[in-house]
């Protein structure tokens, strides 16, 4: 390493690390709040047995994890304007990686759920709570405590799949790294770069969750 | 006060309860006792709705449900007006012993929570627990949830509470102090089904005995009556077989103090 390709690492950091910031770190919150919303819907259809919706979900969930990510990014991006939607680079990650997180996190809420004693439930129904008051109040929240170490782990793991939107012109980190080495040819640390800029944002994650975990642990 | 006419539950082809019908008095604390497997819990969780019964009739305050059907409004209306205490207590995990005295109260009656846990504060303070309102469920010890669990079970004044083997789940050392609650309760006239295997409990605080063995009332008699002077076979070898060991105890007690 040189002292030409130094400077040009510390400078371009702050075009990286901002690309995170302001595109990967995004993507990532909506993607996956977005993304739980719909595990929990799904979770809760399957387990309150509601007809035709228990089958839907389960159609959507075999559909979503049985293709690549990518693929269906590609479909979203490249396939859906032919049939005149069109939607920008931002929203198609959105979109895929929502219902991405969706799928995968629904089998985790769901054994998550069936994971507090189902007489929790049945006292609930005694103290004249409905099903669905039980589950808000009761079991939900216990649920999100066993599910709290699996989800960490799924949104660690997003972070890192939202480099999969560079394929859709999306300028996240990857695209940011590689923009600036295709001008100077610098791939070999461009890219080390890009990796120690999801390093850093997935550590940092990680801290969150342990921290995070000794709170929930104090409260039982 | 509460009456139950004609109850019958099958599991698949086998009958666990065959034409069951019990009337229990305002202040009767009613013991159901049987082997395992003769249907009284089974009998118990079909009048708390939480097993549906194949068919059935309920009277609880003069107004009558029916076992197999009900409407989501007179079901919010019965569980108002009874309490059900569990083998396992069954405590929200999520909820400090107060709050799973207050919860039903605040969610399902609407009350506001300074007044919900106005009277979760006395129920807490009835069954000795003032000291212990905050705590959550997995740093009670098991006799003590079970008294949280019977102080949400009151928390609607109920006219009714039924007990589902309460001291089943506890150690010897616990049962004491829980059995001391539902005694005191017992004292307050309050009205009682309690599914039991503990004999002496039965015999000392419940007003009537209700004998069950494969889905039916073989004996049923006030407890004095029931154990001074059981009428049927069964009863009578039930009875013996249960104290024959503590009988057996003491005499042989009683002979070593004679040498």
């Amino acid at each position: 390493m040189n002292e030409r390709i130094l400077t040009e690492l510390i400078e371009s950091f702050g075009d990286l690390f901002m690309a995170a910031l302001k595109v990967s770190l995004p993507l990532t919150l909506a993607s996956f709040s977005t993304g739980l919303v719909i595990a929990f819907l799904v979770a809760l259809a399957q387990i309150a047995k509601i007809p035709v919706l228990k089958q839907l979900v389960r159609v959507y969930v075999w559909i979503i994890r049985c293709t690549p990510m990518i693929v269906q990014l590609f479909i979203v991006y490249f396939g859906l304007p032919s049939i005149g939607i069109k939607f920008g680079s931002f929203t198609s990650a959105w979109i895929v990686m929502s219902l991405s997180i969706g799928a995968y996190c629904s089998e985790t809420v769901r054994a998550a759920i069936e994971s507090v004693p189902v007489g929790q439930l049945e006292a609930c129904y005694c103290d004249g709570l409905t099903f669905w008051q039980a589950m808000i109040h009761v079991i939900v929240p216990q649920a999100l405590r066993t599910a709290f170490p699996p989800l960490s782990n799924s949104i660690i793991g997003l972070v890192k799949d939202t480099s999969l939107a560079y394929n859709v012109a999306l300028v996240e980190v990857l695209a940011t790294a590689q923009r600036i080495a295709s001008r100077t040819y610098d791939y070999f640390w461009l890219y080390l770069e890009a990796g120690l800029v999801y390093l850093i944002f997935c550590s940092v994650l990680t801290v969150i969750q342990s921290k995070a975990e000794a709170a929930l642990e104090r409260r039982r | 006060m509460l009456n139950l006419r004609d109850v019958c539950k099958k599991f698949g082809s086998n009958v666990v309860l065959d034409h069951v019908s019990l009337d229990v008095n305002k202040g009767d604390v009613v013991a159901i006792l049987g082997p395992s497997g003769s249907g009284k819990t089974t009998l118990l969780r079909c009048a708390g709705y939480l097993t549906k019964a194949d068919s059935g009739k309920l009277t609880l305050a003069g107004k009558e449900y029916d076992m197999n059907r009900i409407s989501s409004k007179d079901l919010r209306e019965y569980r108002k007006n009874v309490g059900f205490v569990f083998q396992n207590f069954n405590l929200y995990g999520n909820k400090t012993a107060l709050g799973n005295v207050t919860l039903g109260l605040i969610v399902s009656q609407k009350m506001p929570k300074a007044q919900a846990e106005e009277i979760g504060k006395k129920l807490l303070e009835r069954v000795g627990l003032a000291d212990r309102m905050d705590y959550y469920p997995s740093k009670l010890s098991g006799g003590q949830q079970q008294r949280v669990a019977i102080a949400r079970a009151l928390a609607t004044n109920p006219d009714v509470v039924f007990f589902d083997e309460p001291t089943s789940a506890l150690d010897p050392e616990l049962t004491g102090e829980v059995l001391t609650v539902i005694k005191q309760l017992a004292d307050e006239g309050r009205t009682m089904i309690v599914v039991t295997h503990e004999m002496e409990f039965a015999r000392k605080v419940a007003t009537r005995v209700v004998f069950m063995e494969d889905g039916e009332i073989v004996e049923q008699n006030t407890a004095k009556e029931f154990f001074e002077n059981p009428q049927k076979e069964r009863t009578k070898e039930f009875i013996y077989k249960s104290s024959t060991w503590s009988t057996a105890a003491s005499e042989d007690a009683a002979v070593e103090e004679t040498v």
